[in-house]
């Protein structure tokens, strides 16, 4: 960071300037190289003058000074002295001014020293001597001087000495000349490489700065580019190693991404928690859910979250959840309003944070040992204008701002959040307890029912009592009222019934005396059958064949069927007349098993039967009894027992009854009671049966009949003997087992109380009455129930009334109902209708569905309609319709018959108006049991 | 309590208290538990007793069932409300046939289990429903209740002839496809269902309260009697249906009832909400 900052504008100023300081020292360098280069040469011109003009007038003065040696020795004119002199004096300064030029070039000094020598020389040698020895006038000197003339050779030794010096001079300009032309072509060098340079560096920078700009920049852009693809990822950083602009502008977008990242981050945090918290749906929960995410998402150590409690007087805050690293409870339970800091948040509904953490402040545990947390938030939960709940969250670090933003943030719609969740716990507690009370009303209206069934059973039967109560009370009444003309209509009524009975005994002597004049009449005719037939089948003149004989017997074996059939009529009519004898004494029963054995024993034998008799020994020797019908009796049983019986064995078993199986009634009769039992092993006769055997000319079945013949007279003419001789008959029985009849009689000396006598007469003459009444259509005779008038009602008579009850309402079912049938086919209404009027129903009959409307509006008392669904013009569906809605009879059962093959009509049937429905062909039983759920008086159903 | 001699509290306690202890001399007598059943009703129950039998006191009334046992066969009876219809409310039993029969008819074998099956009516509609589904051969129904007269009753199958008329009504409300007539005899005063539908059906004594589960069952119907229970005994008897459920049995309920509140709702998926069946599916 604290390195230096180099801005792009710096970089490529910087690069300008470099390159025009670079131009600029090489021109200054070049430039004065040049100059340089003229000044020398300049100078070498110069010097080259110089040194021809000098060394040239050095040859010309010493030429001088040989003229005016010469002028003077010839002329001896001290002018031409003069000129000597003079050029003398030139020479030398002339010399002077050359040789220090010449010190760069010590040869050339060399040289001109030499020359100066040679013409010193000549001075010495052929100058001033020669000078003197004129002056001197010496002639002789001067010619031989001039003969020798040493002069000559100086001057030609100088002026070649001087050409070689000027030769060499002129070689060392040209040397001097070349070099310059050199360090020329040096300086056009130089400047070529300078450009070259110079173009080299401002090309390197010039991409350097460039580089530096467009790699930044590229890299800014990749890093926005990327972080763009990332979708929401503001993770990543651009990073720049330049300090410029570019890095300006990153640092300000990596500023930016920070803020997003931050707000992302907010984001985040806070939908997760709003995700999280929309399906939970109690407070506790939500509580939970948000301080364990929020004291994540912030790094706390230490949480409570608190909820204003409902429906109190003064707010109150419960602690809903608590968070602590350590796990264990904290917090308080609760706070008030304005209580506390907490509270006082609360009340505020300002946010509190602060680092300066108060020194009682709760002390964080952690599994090491125990901090006091640097920082403490508390944040309150405002919803509509109120603050609904407070969020207290400690930590062990700084809380940062953005933390703190985010708690800020949650909090905004955490309230609406908690009220919401609050509103459907209301929601569902109000449902929970509405569902409570569907189920308790559901579970009071069963009650209901129960109670009511209850109370109708028990109102059905005070209904049943008052009506017996009332039935008495008319009576009673009644009788109240009516006790005078009672009384005389008693006498009136003993009258007529005194006449009745003996009108009774007339008839029943009619009708004795009928069937005995009949039995006699009959017999004397059978009798003669008897006779004939019995001979017949001796076949004493021989002249019938087998088959003839063999119908003679058979004639004569129906005739004593015939006979027997007769004479248990005329029994059974002398009971009935009470015109039997019962001539009771003394039994004896030693004799008994012998007499019977006597009998049956054949017939066993003839059956294959085996047949036992057992006397137990405490049977008395003495039994009084009427002997004929005792042994009447058992022959009956005994012979029934041989007729059903095809294999097994009969026996007859004789007892006596234990004293303590005889009950009051019993022991009131006599104290000695018998029991003589018969068992077989035959057909048996199912229990239904069991009661019907008893009566007259009745067997198990008509299949019995057909196969064992008889007329079923024994049975009962036994039956009513037993009666007569005091006890009575019972039959225990299985079918396909065999069957035990037990005779059971007292011992009666004295015979037969009256008491006893009286009520078996009264029996005896009410069964004659509804025989009479059945034979003879007599309706008018006094009702049985009605003949005990005289006395006072008693329980037994009460107990009798009340049997009635349920009896009468079990006929009432359908006698008098009014039923309609509705079908076009005659069979059907002739076979229905016959079969309803058998059961005391009322039929009605319309032959197609406008008739039936007519009769059902005509006739309101129509209780059920038997409906035929097809009928030509008005079907049934029709009719039911119409009879549904247009005469508004909904209440009327109607039962449809379908066709069994139309199953989807009953829908149709239904949908019409049917009550029920049944299907062709009728079956009876169906009938009648839909009939009865039809016709039954409705009862409690609600 | 006897530091509180002078202080007056309220009858309604006494009451509760009086029937708690009533309660558990039921429960210790008969060993029928019913601390769990619905307090209101069961109160309703006592003084309706009391009312009838004209007690003045409910602590008299427990002194009776102690020392009488014709009183605590009374008050058993009582409690045991055993309201029902043939076909009771039709559309649970239409609802039965076109949605849950097409799921269970291809099971090899089908248990139902008819818990607090009371006087049977509902069980002879199971049994008359399947029947002409022509799944009664395969379906076994374990009919049980608590109370062994009503389940004797239930097994005569011996309805009265008044209500008869109205059971026709449920019966085609129900979607009946024969004519009704034809599962009975009648006499004067009752209807005789035919022997043939109680070839499958299995009546016994169970106690929802304290027995257990004693099968696994592909539906366990169960209308109308949770009502009497409080929301802790009725969360129990749903564990007990829950664990003699197969995974994809159903749950039929009474229509005043619902899993809406209990606990192992979310392991139970609604297959029709207003007849109130439910399909276990974990």
């Amino acid at each position: 960071m604290d390195k230096l900052k180099i801005g792009i504008r710096t970089k490529i100023t910087f690069g300008y300037i470099f390159i025009i300081i670079a131009l600029i020292l090489s021109g200054l360098y070049l430039n004065n190289e040049i100059r340089d280069l003229q000044d020398e040469r300049n100078q070498i011109i110069n010097y080259d003058s110089q040194i021809l003009t000098l060394s040239n007038n050095i040859e010309k003065y010493l030429l001088e000074m040989q003229a005016g040696k010469r002028g003077y020795i010839i002329t001896g004119d001290d002018r031409y002295l003069e000129r000597y002199y003079q050029a003398s004096q030139s020479w030398e300064s002339d010399y002077h001014t050359l040789y220090p030029l010449l010190r760069h070039n010590p040869q050339q000094q060399e040289k001109l020293s030499i020359i100066k020598k040679t013409i010193d020389n000549w001075i010495l040698n052929s100058g001033d001597p020669v000078i003197e020895m004129k002056r001197n006038g010496d002639e002789e000197a001067l010619e031989e001087h001039f003969l020798r003339d040493p002069g000559r050779t100086d001057i030609a030794l100088m002026e070649q000495q001087f050409e070689e010096f000027r030769i060499l001079e002129n070689e060392a300009i040209s040397n001097k000349t070349e070099e310059l032309d050199n360090r020329n072509n040096t300086v056009s060098a130089l400047l070529s490489v300078f450009l070259i340079v110079i173009a080299l560096i401002a090309i390197t920078m010039a991409t350097a700065v460039s580089s530096s700009i467009i790699n930044t920049t590229r890299n800014v852009t990749n890093s926005i580019r990327k972080i763009g693809a990332s979708e929401g990822d503001y993770g990543e950083r651009i990073k720049v190693t330049t300090n410029d602009e570019i890095k300006d502008l990153v640092v300000a977008t990596n500023d930016l991404l920070d803020n997003m990242e931050n707000r992302e981050w907010l984001q985040t945090n806070l939908a997760s928690l709003l995700t999280k918290a929309q399906g939970v749906s109690s407070i506790n929960k939500l509580s939970e859910l948000f301080l364990s995410e929020i004291t994540k998402s912030t790094g706390s150590a230490y949480g409570a979250f608190y909820v204003a409690a409902r429906n109190t007087e003064s707010t109150e805050y419960v602690k809903k959840a608590s968070f602590s690293g350590s796990g264990q409870e904290i917090g308080r339970e609760s706070f008030k309003l304005g209580e506390g800091i907490i509270g006082q948040a609360a009340l505020d509904g300002e946010v509190f944070h602060t680092t300066n953490v108060p020194e009682n402040y709760r002390f964080i545990q952690t599994g090491l040992g125990v901090t006091q947390p640097k920082s403490i938030l508390i944040v309150p939960v405002k919803f509509e204008n109120g603050v609904i709940a407070v969020i207290e969250l400690a930590s062990l670090d700084d809380f940062s701002p953005l933390e703190i933003e985010l708690v800020e943030n949650i909090v905004e719609s955490l309230g609406l959040t908690i009220n919401s969740i609050l509103d459907r716990m209301e929601i569902v507690r109000l449902l929970n307890e509405s569902r409570a009370m569907t189920e308790e009303l559901q579970a009071q209206s069963e009650e209901l029912q129960t109670q009511s069934e209850e109370l109708q059973s028990q109102s059905e039967e005070l209904q049943m009592q008052t009506e017996e109560l009332t039935i008495i009370n008319e009576q009673l009444e009644e009788r109240t009222k009516d006790a005078e003309a009672k009384s005389a209509e008693l006498e009136k009524a003993k009258k007529e019934l005194e006449a009745t009975a003996e009108q009774l005994l007339i008839n029943s002597n009619y009708k004795s005396e009928f069937l005995a004049n009949m039995s006699h009449e009959l017999r004397t005719p059978l009798n003669s059958i008897l006779i004939l037939s019995e001979m017949l089948s001796e076949n004493g003149s021989s002249n019938l064949n087998e088959e003839q004989v063999e119908f003679a017997k058979v004639i004569n074996s129906s005739g004593q069927d015939l006979l027997s059939l007769i004479n248990d009529i005329l029994d059974l009519s002398k009971v009935e007349a009470g015109k039997l004898e019962i001539l009771f004494g003394e039994v004896n029963m030693n004799e008994l098993p012998h007499l019977m054995e006597q009998t049956f024993l054949p017939i066993a034998n003839n059956k294959g039967l085996e047949f036992n008799i057992k006397k137990s020994d405490n049977v008395d020797d003495l039994f009084y009894t009427d002997e004929k019908r005792f042994n009447q009796i058992l022959k009956n049983l005994l012979s029934n027992a041989f007729k059903f019986t095809e294999q097994g064995s009969v026996t007859l078993d004789i007892t006596k009854l234990p004293a303590q199986q005889l009950t009051n009634d019993m022991q009131e009769s006599s104290n000695d009671w018998i029991q003589v039992s018969v068992i077989d092993t035959g057909i048996g006769i199912p229990k239904e049966k069991h009661q019907l055997i008893f009566e007259s000319f009745q067997q198990a079945d008509g299949a019995t009949v057909r196969k064992y013949g008889g007329t079923g007279l024994g049975l009962s003419i036994s039956k009513e003997f037993s009666k007569l001789l005091g006890g009575w008959i019972t039959l225990e029985s299985e079918e396909g087992k065999g069957s035990t009849f037990t005779l059971v009689l007292p011992s009666l000396p004295n015979g037969l109380s009256e008491e006893c006598l009286q009520s078996l007469n009264q029996e005896l003459t009410r069964a004659l009455h509804e025989e009479i009444a059945a034979t003879q259509e007599i309706d008018e005779l006094p009702a049985p129930a009605e003949e005990p008038v005289s006395k006072d009602l008693n329980d037994s008579e009460l107990n009798e009334t009340l049997e009635k009850i349920p009896m009468l309402e079990e006929c009432d079912i359908f006698e008098g109902k009014n039923i309609l049938i509705v079908d076009d086919d005659n069979r059907n209404i002739f076979s229905l209708k016959t079969i309803l009027e058998h059961n005391g129903i009322n039929v009605l009959v319309a032959k197609q569905g406008q008739e039936c409307l007519d009769i059902l509006q005509s006739n309101k008392d129509v209780d059920l309609v038997l409906m035929d669904i097809m009928m030509p013009v008005m079907d049934g569906y029709e009719a039911m319709t119409r009879i549904r809605h247009d005469l508004k009879m909904t209440d009327l059962p109607i039962i449809a018959i379908t066709a069994k093959a139309m199953k989807t009509d009953r829908e149709k049937c239904i949908q019409a108006g049917a009550s029920d429905y049944i299907s062709k062909p009728i079956d009876l039983e169906q009938l009648f049991s839909v009939l009865r759920v039809w016709l039954v008086t409705q009862g409690s159903m609600s | 309590m006897p530091h509180s001699e002078h202080r007056i509290v309220p009858n309604i306690e006494h009451a509760e208290l009086e029937i708690d202890i009533l309660l558990n001399a039921v429960f210790r007598l008969s060993g029928y538990d019913f601390r769990l059943y619905n307090r209101s009703s069961i109160t309703r129950r006592i003084y309706n007793r009391m009312r009838v039998s004209n007690i003045s006191t409910i602590t008299q009334l427990t002194n009776l069932i102690i020392h009488d046992s014709s009183f605590l066969e009374q008050i058993l009876n009582d409690f045991s409300i055993n309201v029902t219809e043939m076909f009771r409310n039709p559309s649970f039993f239409k609802a039965f046939r076109t949605d849950i029969i097409p799921r269970i008819k291809d099971y090899p074998e089908i248990r139902i289990w008819h818990a607090g099956c009371a006087t049977g009516e509902e069980v002879f509609s199971m049994a008359i429903l399947l029947e002409e589904e022509g799944l009664m051969d395969k379906a076994v129904i374990y009919a049980t209740d608590m109370n062994e007269e009503v389940l004797k009753k239930a097994k005569n199958g011996v309805f009265s002839l008044h209500k008869m008329q109205a059971y026709t009504k449920n019966y085609q409300l129900a979607g009946g496809k024969e004519a009704f007539s034809q599962y009975y005899k009648t006499d004067q005063q009752f209807a005789y269902f035919h022997n043939d539908l109680l070839k499958n059906i299995i009546f016994a004594q169970h106690n929802l309260v304290t027995d257990q589960s004693f099968n696994e069952f592909h539906v366990i119907i169960c209308r109308n009697v949770l009502i009497y229970f409080t929301q802790a005994l009725q969360n129990q008897v749903h564990q007990l249906f829950y664990e003699s459920l197969t995974v994809g049995g159903y749950l039929g309920l009474g229509d005043k009832e619902t899993l809406r509140f209990i606990e192992l709702m979310p392991k139970y998926i609604e297959i029709n909400s207003t007849e109130r069946i439910y399909q276990k599916v974990e």
